[in-house]
Order: structure tokens, then sequence, then C-alpha cells
């Protein structure tokens, strides 16, 4: 295509998306480009015909897809129906439009939470259909794996070259911290302000022995504007920091606690399910491309998103 | 039960009505038989106003965009789109209007490429379908995911049944887009009424279970009735009858009574080589299941398609 991107994303007033609007204010944009974000208010994605409205609205010629149907361990275990139809809704949507429109390219979001439950690891990209997923959020991960299936059969129809990224745990500003839906690290970001604000223990659930690999948002973003711009291949690409930097939850609630400066007492509560106990993925794809990329240090990346917590608490999507 | 069948003109659905004429049918119920004359279920209108006008209480789901190897393999994104469409739209007006079950169709051809043989009920998810129709593949699996989230979210028991290969009267016999054996069912017709040699793609020795129509409909109707589980079951001949692609042709030489050439074309794909499915679990429930001998109902399909050439889909 000749001519500076207009780029689309959806869930732009997401956890992802207000991090890349961040990065491409803060220097990632380039002379001429136009960056387009969309939130539920601007067009319910559910919904082919306003799908349709927002595409001929700006005519992207680049879209970052983000929106969907997300939820924490416990909605996901009450709801798979809602979280396989909502989404395969959006996603289809956005990719049929896409491709209607003449968009070049479009960069959507899957999870390593979508890959099999039986497994070796780490993970890699190659293993994503290799078998089911995980019986606590069978309907999302369905969902998610169905981009990369109409992803590759797009391909081969249609010569199209849409592909997707693959982040493991997420963690930053802008997160849904809402305590009974959100994922572990807003959850316990959360709870710990309460507990430090209310003077009372911090209630972790589950054992804390479950492993995960974290990823700053604000890392994440640069990471997409680089898939979007330089990645070529179809296959989807692992974005995590390496299995050596693999935590267990006990490691992240120490870094909320400390981003804090929480003294009170923290209480495991077992009776909670863990969820997995390990997603390990390999980044080595990732590190082939891009041998020199530098991660946020954890630890100051917790003390940012707690900081961010507390100074804009009334705010906060809860 | 006021039993709505999707996909009633197809080749399962022609067969189950004529299953239920015959004596299936129970007093006091009634069947209707759509095709997609009466609505085009890709659309969630018209499939919302084909279920407010029937209100059925039960439901056999046998629509979709089916082809052959060779189609499936151009256009995986639409067979893809299409079904999922399809059968998003089916199964969550049945939920909205009420509808006790709906039992949907599957296929042994959905299942993981790379695999143990016998495969089986538990195995549909256990890897990647075969490249040549992954879109079609993922979207049949998908009924499944649906089944199994609709029964956790809500109690529905939607389930489904696997058929191997199904042949039959009221097929789709298009050469270029239909099946193994309708496909050669029409080529045996033209070979022997051009006197030319018929000329069978691929190498024939891929394996293959064969189950006719009018078997398949008795038990689509035992499954509708008498079947509680929301795993779904392999309808099919047991192992012990699969078949190569030859041993096909050969039934259908002799069902035409052709006497020319037959040519194999080893540069064509033979598809999958094998997908050998278990019917252990089919066995389990009916034991004593007759199923209709291939020769003579490969015979019973050769008659039909000569006396009705003219109408048949092609």
């Amino acid at each position: 295509m000749d001519g500076p991107m207009r780029v689309l994303v959806t869930g732009g007033s997401g956890l992802v998306g207000r991090a890349i609007e961040r990065v491409v204010k803060e220097g990632e944009r380039r002379e001429g480009e136009e960056w387009i974000f969309l939130s539920s208010k601007d067009a319910n994605l559910v919904s082919a015909e306003e799908t349709r409205s927002v595409f001929q609205k700006h005519r992207p010629t680049h879209v970052i897809h983000l929106a969907a149907m997300v939820g924490g361990l416990y909605r996901n275990m009450r709801q798979n129906l809602d979280f396989w139809r909502d989404n395969v809704h959006i996603n289809d949507n956005v990719l049929y439009m896409s491709q209607e429109f003449g968009v070049v390219k479009v960069v959507s979001c899957l999870s390593t939470c979508v890959f099999p439950d039986k497994t070796t690891y780490p993970i890699d990209e190659t293993m994503m259909h290799n078998g089911a997923p995980h019986e606590s959020n069978y309907g999302y991960a369905y969902a998610k794996r169905m981009i990369d299936v109409h992803n590759r059969a797009c391909f081969q129809q249609y010569g199209l070259r849409y592909t997707a990224v693959i982040p493991t745990n997420i963690f930053g500003p802008h997160d849904n911290y809402n305590i009974e839906d959100c994922h572990v690290m807003p959850g316990l970001v959360h709870k710990t302000y309460l507990a430090k604000k209310e003077g009372k223990p911090l209630e972790v659930w589950g054992s804390g022995r479950a492993l995960r690999q974290f990823i700053y948002s604000v890392d994440l973003a640069r990471l997409f504007v680089w898939v979007l711009r330089e990645y070529d291949e179809v296959e989807p690409i692992i974005a995590s920091v390496g299995e050596e930097d693999e935590l267990t939850i006990k490691d992240a609630v120490d870094a909320v606690v400390e981003g804090f400066g929480f003294k009170g007492e923290v209480i495991y509560d077992t009776s909670k399910s863990d969820g997995q106990i390990k997603k390990t993925a390999s980044n080595a794809k990732l590190r082939k491309y891009l041998p020199d990329f530098k991660f946020t240090p954890f630890k100051a990346a917790v003390k940012e998103t707690c900081d961010w917590l507390a100074a804009n608490y009334d705010i906060i999507r809860k | 039960m006021r039993v709505l069948v999707t996909g009633g003109s197809g080749l399962v659905g022609r067969a189950i009505e004529r299953v239920v004429k015959e004596g299936e049918g129970r007093e006091g119920e009634e069947w209707i038989f759509l095709s997609s004359k009466d609505a085009n279920l890709m659309s969630a209108e018209e499939t919302r106003s084909v279920f407010q006008k029937h209100r059925p209480t039960h439901v056999i789901h046998l629509a979709a965009m089916v082809g052959g190897l060779f189609r499936n393999m151009r256009q995986n994104l639409d067979f893809w789109r299409n079904n999922v469409f399809i059968n998003d739209n089916v199964l969550q007006t049945a939920h909205e209007f009420g509808v006790v079950k709906v039992v949907s169709c599957l296929s042994t051809c959905i299942f993981p490429d790379k695999t143990t043989y016998p495969i089986d009920e538990t195995m549909i998810h256990n890897g990647p379908p075969h490249e040549s129709n992954f879109g079609y593949a993922y979207a049949k699996r998908m009924i499944d995911v649906h089944n199994r989230a609709c029964c956790q979210q809500y109690g529905r028991r939607y389930t489904a049944v696997i058929p191997t290969n199904v042949f039959g009267p009221h097929d789709n016999f298009n050469i270029e887009d239909g099946h193994v054996l309708p496909g050669l069912i029409h080529k045996t017709y033209m070979a022997k009424k051009e006197g030319k040699a018929l000329q069978v793609w691929g190498s024939g020795r891929p394996l293959r279970q064969f189950i006719y129509s009018l078997d398949l409909a008795r038990l689509f109707l035992w499954v509708l009735r008498d079947y509680d589980e929301v795993e779904p079951i392999i309808l099919s001949v047991g192992e012990e009858d699969e078949l190569s692609i030859k041993d096909a042709v050969n039934a259908v030489v002799e069902g035409m009574e052709f006497k020319g050439d037959v040519i194999y074309d080893t540069s064509k794909a033979d598809g999958q080589f094998k997908k050998t499915a278990s019917n252990a679990k089919l066995r389990k429930y009916l034991p004593d299941f007759k199923f209709t001998p291939f020769k003579a109902a490969m015979k019973e399909t050769c008659d039909w398609f000569e006396a009705n050439y003219d109408i048949a889909r092609k």
C-alpha cells in the first residue's frame, strides 16, 4: 500500500490498548500516521452492522484487534457459552470487515491460556491446536484459537497476511481491577491497596504456587507495534519474558506488597482454585527476531502499576 | 415431538424422511423437513423466522456447507465461516426457543490428522485436523464445544452424531464437489453411457468405513429419542468392515454392471489415508443393530441414480 498507515485499534480503552496509545504518543508514531483507539462506546463489535459502520467511518489500512469479552478464572468457569459465542462474533466481524475493506494487516491478540492443557513445556507457537484447552475457560480459549484458524484460512483463500500475538500474563495501568472478574495481577494490586487502606490482612486466592510469566503492558505495546510494522508471518508469535523469568504467584504477591509498602498479614486461601499450575511459554521466536529487546524489570513495572492505581483509584475500572 | 430437520433435502435428511414415513414415525409426532429454500441459515433473522414459524420441540441439525476434498482445499475460509454461522444460528435459536434436544451432525473427517487408531468419541479435539479441510473440520468441532458450553451454562443436553462416510440416494453427485462414492457412481454411469474408461482420482488405496444413509437415519432417530449424553457418538459399521477405495470402486462397477476399463489417476490427492473409527460406544448401546450389507446398499444407490438421473443433484 502507498502512504502512511491509518491504524484502528479495537479494545483501545483496555489494558493493552491504553499502553499502545501511550507508546505511540511517546515516540512510536511515524510521520503522517493516524492511530484511532476504539472502545465499546464507539461500536458493539458483537454486531456485524456496527462493526461495518465503524470500518466505513474510519477506513483503516491496518488493525490491531484487542477487543474481546474477557474475564478472570471464576467468570470463565460459569459462562463458557457466552465467552465462546461473543468472542467468535467479535472476531469474525473484525476479521471479515478488515478483509472487505482491504485492510492490509490485522494483528489480533491471543493468550497462552488458550494452549492445550496437557502438554510438554515450554509451549511454543506450533503447539496451540495440539489438544484440548484447560476445562476452566475452554469457551474463551477456542474462540481465541479460531482467530488463528481464520487467519490461516484467509491466507490460503485470499493471500492476506493477518496474524496474531500471544502474550503471557499482562499487567499494568488501565487494567480491569474488579476483584471478582479480573486477572491475577490487577486483583492482587487492588486487594493490597484496599488491605493497606483498611488496615486488614491481604487475602490471596489459591495456594500461591502457580507459575506465570508476566509481561508489562508497556513492553507488550512496543512489541505489538513492531509486529504490525515488521513481522510478516501468518503463524502467531509469543510475546513474553523468557522462561528464566517465570515467577510464582507468591513472587508476584511479594512484589505488590513491596510496591505498596504493605505491612499487614498475607493469607493464602487454598480453598480457591489455582487455575493452571504452569503455562511456561518459549519466547525463542521473539528472541530470534529481537535478540536485544529489553523488558522493564518486574519490580519496577509492578511499582509503576501500584503507584498508578493509588493515584487513579477513583477512575479505575472496578 | 415436533421435529425440525435442517438440511432436510440432503442425503441424510431424505433418508430420515423416508424411514419416518416407512414406520419409524410415532403417533402424534410432527416432522418438518427444511431445505435452503425455506431459510438461509447463515442469516440469524431467517433462522429465527423459521423457528418462530414451526416452534419445534426437537431439532435434527444436518444443514451445512459441504463439499468434497478438492473444493475444501480451495475455500477453507468459506467453509469455516459459513458453517460457524449456520451452527451458531441453529443452536442459539434452538436454545432461545426452548428446544429440548438438538442432534447435530459431525464427521470422522474432523478428527485429528495425527492420531492413533481406531479413533473414538473422546479424541475429537486432541490435535489439528487434516490440512485439506481444516476450515470445515474446525467449524464442525465447534458444535461439540457449543454443546458442552450450553450444557455447562444452561443445562441443555444438545448432542451430536459422528458418521463415517455416508452414501445413498439423494446425495450430491457432482463430480467436482461430491464425496467419493457419489462421485464414483456418477462417473461410472457416464463412462458406461459414453463407452469410455472409468477414471478414478487417487490411488484407490485409502481406507474408509461406509454407512448407508438409511441405516444412519434409523440411528439418528434412536439418538434423538434415547441417547442422553452430551458427548457425541460415532455412527458407523465396525472396524472389521473398513474398505479400500478400490473395494468401493469394484462394488460400484458391479452395481452399475460396468464392463469397461478402470484407470487410477495417481496424480490426484488421496486425502487422508485412513480414518478408522471405533463403533464400540454404539455397540454398547445397540449390540444387535443390523447394517444393510454394503453391496446391496450400493446396488440400491446405483439403481436409484440410474432411475433418477435427471433430477439427481449434479
